[in-house]
């Protein structure tokens, strides 16, 4: 199981919920399974052509990984996935 | 009767609600985080709110009491295989720091305007596209007609990207819509949405057709006023032909050197058909007219205009935003209107007389007035 953290403004679509668990060999498939479970939340994580949003981060073993990577990234049973959300400035 | 406000900002929406005489507004602070792009009401008194951001894209809430807010599990959204606007996609791609996203898809990033009409809500959307939901948000589906329009790969988008940023309906006729496009024109569907002619015949096109702003009466929904880059119209028929209309309008000047009054909001009040815009001194500021902020009226069908600015502050150096001024239509009528540095505005008197009904908050995108 992979627990993914989510940024304040998505917790309207969990439930309140800050961490979920999912299931997923790769980034994009715990995100995948993520967005079974919460339609809203999908909408916020895929595009129309189902890939991941462009300018969605995440952080793992803190390291960025970058939407065009998220397809590649392994991530094993047990691992967190931090979902960022993108502020800058005031 | 009361009025509440959908105050769309950068970073949330204020709802600001007042008592039964417009006097006395109580506010709270809903969607925190988001910027709140539009909102609407269908005719049983849901409210609707856009948001979006560059990074989790857009998503529409619902309210049934302006307190509760829920999102939907849908959105407009455009079909997998239609293909983007280049141009648009590098203006909307900004925050694409990676630079890697160049293969064309055309996505919505952004709900720029929800308008109630025929028991449906429209979205129009950047890029520019049209999507109508007839089961109170559970689908959105994409109006072909428009997002299909034979001349689409010669749409050119405005500095802020291909938006389809005003939607007006037809109170008796549901076949006929307009929908104003930054900046490729000013459409009409006279058939429900199959086909959709282009309407700027006597605008000055000069730089494109950069609609800015269009608003009229549904009920009366012939005559038509506009607000463009390059000045201020009005139509009586239906959008086929457009005269100037600016006849005591402050004058600015353009990047290109032309003179005409330049401006976004542009708001009517139904019971007097009174007519209201803010204006500002050309592109090239987008500032007040010497740092005093001013609505300017027009009850003649836009012949003459008058500025009224009872109320409003002589040292102003913010704007106002194409969808930030709205009229609640009671009587008489209240218009209402947000800057782009987080001040609200009212007036209870038809625009004569202003005052401030909230500040501080952050920039302001949309304002919505809606009697309850």
């Amino acid at each position: 199981m992979i627990r993914v953290q989510v940024p304040p403004i998505l917790r309207a679509v969990t439930g309140g919920e800050r961490v979920l668990e999912a299931e997923g060999a790769t980034v994009r498939e715990v995100f995948e399974n993520i967005a079974l479970r919460y339609p809203a939340l999908g909408l916020h994580l895929f595009d129309e052509r189902s890939g991941i949003r462009r300018n969605i981060i995440c952080i793992h073993r803190d390291l960025v990984v970058r939407a065009d990577d998220m397809a590649d990234r392994s991530v094993a049973q047990g691992e967190e996935l931090i979902l960022a959300n993108a502020f800058a400035g005031g | 009767m009361a009025v509440s406000l959908i105050v769309g900002t950068k970073k949330g929406a204020a709802i600001l609600t007042s008592d039964k005489d417009r006097q006395t507004w109580s506010g709270d602070f809903a969607l925190k985080g988001w910027p709140v792009t539009a909102s609407a009401r269908d005719d049983e008194g849901r409210y609707y709110a856009a948001v979006a951001n560059d990074v989790f894209g857009p998503a529409i809430f619902v309210s049934d009491d302006l307190k509760a807010w829920k999102q939907l599990e849908s959105a407009p959204r455009f079909n997998p295989g239609d293909k983007g606007n280049e141009q648009h996609i590098r203006i909307a791609g900004s925050a694409d720091f990676m630079g890697r996203y160049k293969d064309g898809p055309r996505l919505v990033d952004q709900v720029w305007t929800l308008h109630a009409a025929h028991g449906a809500i429209y979205a129009g959307t950047s890029e520019a596209g049209l999507f109508a939901t007839r089961d109170r948000g559970q689908s959105w589906e994409p109006v072909s007609g428009f997002n299909d329009h034979p001349n689409r790969a010669n749409w050119e988008p405005g500095f802020g990207g291909l938006c389809a940023h005003t939607i007006l309906s037809d109170k008796n006729n549901p076949n006929r819509m307009w929908v104003g496009v930054s900046s490729s024109g000013f459409f009409r569907t006279d058939d429900g949405g199959k086909t959709w002619n282009e309407k700027s015949k006597g605008v000055n096109t000069d730089t494109g057709i950069c609609v800015h702003h269009v608003t009229h009466d549904p009920a009366n929904p012939d005559v038509l006023f506009r607000q463009d880059h390059r000045g201020v119209y009005r139509s009586d028929d239906a959008g086929d032909t457009w005269l100037v209309t600016e006849h005591g309008l402050p004058g600015g000047e353009l990047s290109d050197g032309h003179r005409c009054s330049f401006g976004f909001a542009i708001a009517m009040d139904r019971q007097s058909s009174s007519v209201f815009i803010a204006p500002l001194e050309g592109d090239n500021f987008r500032l007040p007219h010497n740092g005093q902020l001013a609505i300017y009226k027009s009850n003649d069908k836009g012949m003459n205009w008058q500025p009224r600015k009872t109320g409003l502050p002589s040292h102003c150096y913010s704007g106002v935003l194409r969808g930030a001024m709205a009229a609640d239509q009671l009587n008489p009528g209240g218009i209402y209107f947000g800057t782009s540095s987080g001040t609200i505005y009212a007036s209870t008197d038809v625009g004569e007389s202003w005052r401030e009904v909230a500040n501080e908050l952050p920039r302001i995108m949309s304002v919505e007035a809606y009697a309850t």
